[in-house]
């Protein structure tokens, strides 16, 4: 009995993001972002509106007794409790996640249910944990049968997306980004860290990091969605400056292929608006290379140069033509 | 690291506590049928519980190492599957017969009051925080929180079909947590009526436990909080009666660390039910801290699973009730 009220001391707390346009031709205001975000009747939707309008939902949680994933093929069966939740940003970018901890070691007996609950997102190992082939194996991505954290942030999301609240009128049409994430624990005495973020095909970013015992798996959480959420917003964007065909396509065109970027995200940009204070410095590892915002900041410059260009040749182009 | 100097109160989430006793002992739930048998019926039923209510408070005096521990008592009557007389007429018999048996009823609740409280929807909102227990192989890929309706402490018979079509093979059910065989329980939360829907005794019965055992919150504030009734008369309207009744000033608080609930055997089932439903339900982590925290402070640590904070007596049903039944 005493073992189910001591404090789990996790080794690894692994995730995944998803990220999306919301389907809806309106952003949702503050109101609107908590009705859509109560996942429970009696617990409070977190919404901040500063720096920005952010509203995220309350933590819910899924049972799982599976194999864990892991890179080496060990089969490692897990018991405990998923926790999932959702965020909306300027009520325009969705995002779910779903993660766990796990501490290094658990019995190799499955305990009364009761006591996994109350240790909420927590998954047990049932022996050791293999802690850098989990991590490998959670980044890699889930087998046939294992815990599978895109499944369960999927499913959140597609709750989400079929709200009645939204009128599935997306104002332009993007792709969603999965962002997986590994945080190992930091050696005793040492700082969180943030070790490699891996631009993968289809969509799939991975984010390896070191973090202490002392900072809760929620912040690491937020920390990625911070992450996943900027990550989104550069390629969403990167990709309509593409589509636009910049230079290629006539005048007007352009413009129209350029405006839901100007509408909708040029003021999403806001990295560790949202992040706890501790994890805050670990952008400045990738402000430093590749230099998030500095890529963001040139994107924005070239739509805004186009749209200056068109409507200096709309106006040069109007007076030429009243003067002739 | 400093803290920031910008604050938004709506972002940061907090939970209210609530004042907490050793012990919430439940002297009785009243039922329409007992009601119908007259107050020997219940008068006997008080004299039973009496004796066990000793046991259990020199069991919680025991537990905490005190001579005086704090106990509150507590008395339901189902207002919510059959209404039956009023509380003009019922309070005070009840509050008479416990008298008579040397019995102190602290809190008196409606049963109803477990679904919805001060316009809270206590039900619903436990329900969504029902978590199932996952059987083997489960990896987050089965829909959540059955819609179904029905809690389970395993996995359920699934006919299939076997190769030559038209046979049905049984599979037996499996209890997760079965030791070498299965006790197999399936536990119906609701159903569906013209009129709604219809919480089940057991459902019901776990919100009640979550409310004794100081679990319940809603938007981080308390709920079926005990009120006084200051209106004079009690009122020929249950529904006017406040859900759950403050009826001694100086009365221990009305929920505790752990709960012992009286009550005769044939509830046995309805129990081990609500044991079921109480080991499957997420309940508000900011709640479960505080008691957690208060409760190992008093020396008096409370066991961390929610379902093991809550005993039980059950005991013979008093002879009369039998008699009635087969008249």
């Amino acid at each position: 009995m005493a073992d189910a009220g001591r404090p789990v001391r996790s080794v690894l707390t692994c995730g995944e993001v998803r990220t999306c346009l919301l389907p809806s031709f309106q952003s949702l205001d503050g109101r609107a972002a908590a009705q859509l975000l109560r996942l429970r009747a009696g617990e409070h939707v977190r919404l901040s509106e500063r720096p920005n309008l952010y509203a995220r939902s309350p933590q819910v949680l899924t049972g799982v007794d599976c194999r864990l994933p892991t890179s080496n093929g060990a089969k490692v069966r897990g018991v405990g409790t998923v926790a999932s939740r959702a965020a909306l940003t300027e009520g325009r970018v969705l995002q779910t996640t779903a993660y766990f901890s796990a501490p290094a070691d658990g019995p190799d007996v499955r305990r009364p249910w009761g006591q996994y609950l109350v240790r909420p997102g927590v998954v047990e190992p049932f022996g050791k944990l293999p802690e850098q082939a989990t991590a490998d194996g959670v980044l890699r991505g889930a087998r046939r049968g294992e815990l599978d954290l895109g499944m369960i942030a999927e499913g959140l999301l597609v709750q989400l997306v079929r709200h009645p609240l939204l009128d599935q009128q997306a104002p332009f049409k993007c792709r969603r980004t999965h962002l997986r994430w590994a945080a190992r624990r930091a050696p005793e005495g040492e700082g969180p860290s943030l070790d490699r973020f891996t631009l993968a095909e289809d969509g799939l970013r991975t984010v390896e990091l070191r973090v202490p015992e002392s900072v809760p798996a929620a912040a690491v959480a937020g920390l990625c969605e911070d992450l996943a959420l900027h990550d989104w917003l550069l390629t969403t964007v990167l990709h309509i400056l593409q589509n636009s065909r910049l230079g290629a396509a006539d005048g007007p065109a352009a413009v129209l292929a350029l405006r839901p970027a100007v509408d909708h995200l040029l003021h999403l940009w806001m990295p560790r608006a949202h992040v706890d204070r501790t994890l805050g410095h670990l952008w400045d590892e990738l402000e430093r290379a590749p230099g998030f915002t500095r890529q963001w900041q040139t994107l924005v410059q070239r739509i805004r140069d186009q749209l200056a260009v068109q409507a200096i040749s709309r106006t040069t182009c109007g007076s030429s033509s009243t003067s002739t | 690291m400093p803290e920031s100097v910008f604050r938004e109160s709506a972002v940061e989430p907090h939970t209210q506590s609530v004042p907490l006793a050793h012990l919430s002992l439940e002297l009785g739930h009243l039922y329409m049928e007992d009601f119908e048998t007259g107050p020997e019926r219940l008068r006997e039923h008080l004299s039973e519980v009496r004796v066990w209510v000793d046991a259990a408070r020199a069991s919680a005096a025991r537990r905490a190492g005190l001579k005086r521990p704090r106990i509150s008592t507590c008395f339901l009557i189902d207002d919510y599957f059959t209404r039956f007389s009023t509380p003009a007429e019922l309070v005070p018999l009840v509050l008479e017969e416990a008298a008579k048996a040397g019995l102190v009823i602290d809190y008196l609740a409606r049963e109803s009051g477990c679904v919805v409280a001060d316009r809270i929807e206590l039900a619903e909102s436990v329900m969504h925080r029902l978590v199932e227990s996952p059987p083997p192989g489960s990896n987050g890929s089965r829909p959540p929180v059955s819609q179904t309706g029905w809690l389970a402490n395993g996995q359920r018979t699934v006919p299939s079909r076997s190769a030559l079509a038209e046979i049905i093979t049984w599979q037996p059910p499996q209890e997760t947590a079965a030791r070498n065989h299965s006790v197999f329980m399936d536990v119906e939360l609701w159903s569906e009526t013209d009129k709604g829907r219809l919480w089940s005794c057991p459902f019901l019965a776990a919100v009640w436990q979550l409310a004794r055992l100081g679990l319940l919150r809603h938007l981080g504030e308390p709920v079926l909080v005990p009120q006084p009734w200051t209106g004079g008369d009690f009122p020929r309207d249950w529904d006017e009666l406040p859900p759950l009744l403050a009826l001694n000033d100086s009365a221990a608080p009305f929920s505790a660390y752990r709960t012992c609930t009286l009550m005769p055997n044939r509830f046995l089932a309805v129990e081990d039910a609500v044991r079921l439903i109480l080991d499957q339900v997420d309940v508000d982590a900011g709640a479960l801290e505080q008691v957690a925290v208060r409760s190992a402070h008093e020396g008096v640590a409370v066991p961390g699973a929610v379902a093991q904070r809550a005993t039980y007596v059950f005991y013979e049903e008093p002879a009369n009730y039998l008699l009635s039944e087969g008249t």
